[in-house]
């Protein structure tokens, strides 16, 4: 074979493994954002702490309809639907927060990502 | 000035590196999201498709990710030439830890079973692609990480420069080097399996 058609049989090659990226499992995508939020510096309390709220499952599902529409749903999957269904309303009613990005940059899409 | 927004309007992963140090919850999500997948996909191609490994790899990269935002410094790095630095130099721990082992991605290939329409081609690709990946998993690793930068990762070569840490000229050395080497690789084993004339597709 000469070595120009190997060449582009490499090259053919390469570019089909550069369109098959492997793609992260959900439950990697929750241990890597569980270790970011552990690990993250606490912002300073600009509010009252709110009155005593119900627990994380709790308050995750009654944003899907509460428990019986997430009946047989792993913990996981429920953190799954989080990543994927994410709003900055949502996550601040989930694990609380006070000034964010969205007030010094209003109008940004911050959760649009490339995929 | 450092710019906060990137090329597209979006703000850049390095302010979002500032905003998670600040505490800003969005900004640990997103990235999460924007880095993560990409350190996985190149972390599964140094290991040669080890996905296991590839997994601790980026969970490892993204975890020293968090620790050092509290001391990012905008306009040193881009966030993700530190990542992919970090990443490369796991893979390279891990694989030296393990000891190399020999790629028989060719010998485990599945028999043809189906007759289906399709499923010949399906193999035919997939076994290009387990050609591939044993090839690579046989190059020195300075030549598959910037073969796997350059070609599946599409870095520029002065990107690809500053993740390994060395000249741009390098990098071309090592990128035609690899290149080459993965030919002859190929070549040989295509002989080895009679592919000459499989005629298949890029």
């Amino acid at each position: 074979m000469r070595m120009t058609d190997m060449q582009d049989d490499l090259d053919d090659l390469l570019a089909s493994a550069a369109r098959r990226p492997a793609v992260p499992s959900e439950a990697l995508m929750e241990r890597v954002l569980a270790d970011a939020l552990a690990l993250q510096p606490q912002a300073p309390a600009l509010r009252p702490v709110a009155a005593p709220r119900l627990g994380l499952l709790a308050r995750l599902a009654a944003i899907f309809g509460g428990a019986p529409a997430l009946a047989g749903l792993g913990t996981a999957a429920v953190f799954g639907l989080v990543l994927g269904y994410y709003s900055p309303a949502t996550l601040d009613y989930l694990v609380g927060s006070s000034a964010d990005a969205a007030e010094f940059f209003p109008g940004t899409d911050l959760l649009t990502t490339e995929g | 000035m450092t710019m906060a927004f990137d090329a597209q309007g979006e703000i850049s992963d390095e302010a979002l590196m500032v905003l998670y140090a600040s505490g800003d919850r969005h900004a640990a999500l997103a990235l999460t999201r924007r880095v993560t997948p990409r350190v996985l996909a190149y972390a599964a191609r140094l290991l040669s498709g080890d996905r296991a490994e590839a997994e601790d790899v980026a969970q490892e990269t993204m975890l020293r990710l968090w620790k050092v935002a509290p001391v990012w410094r905008q306009g040193e790095t881009k966030v993700t030439t530190w990542a992919y630095r970090v990443a490369t130099n796991l893979c390279i721990d891990r694989q030296r830890a393990r000891g190399r082992r020999r790629q028989t991605a060719l010998d485990e290939a599945p028999e043809v079973a189906d007759a289906t329409p399709g499923a010949e081609g399906r193999l035919i690709a997939a076994g290009r692609m387990a050609a591939l990946e044993a090839a690579l998993a046989d190059l020195p690793d300075r030549q598959r990480q910037a073969v796997v930068l350059r070609h599946l990762e599409g870095m520029t070569n002065p990107e690809i420069a500053a993740i390994m840490e060395i000249g741009v000229e390098a990098v071309e050395s090592l990128t035609a080097r690899g290149k080459r080497a993965l030919s002859a690789i190929l070549a040989g084993r295509k002989e080895a399996l009679g592919y000459e004339d499989d005629g298949y597709a890029g």
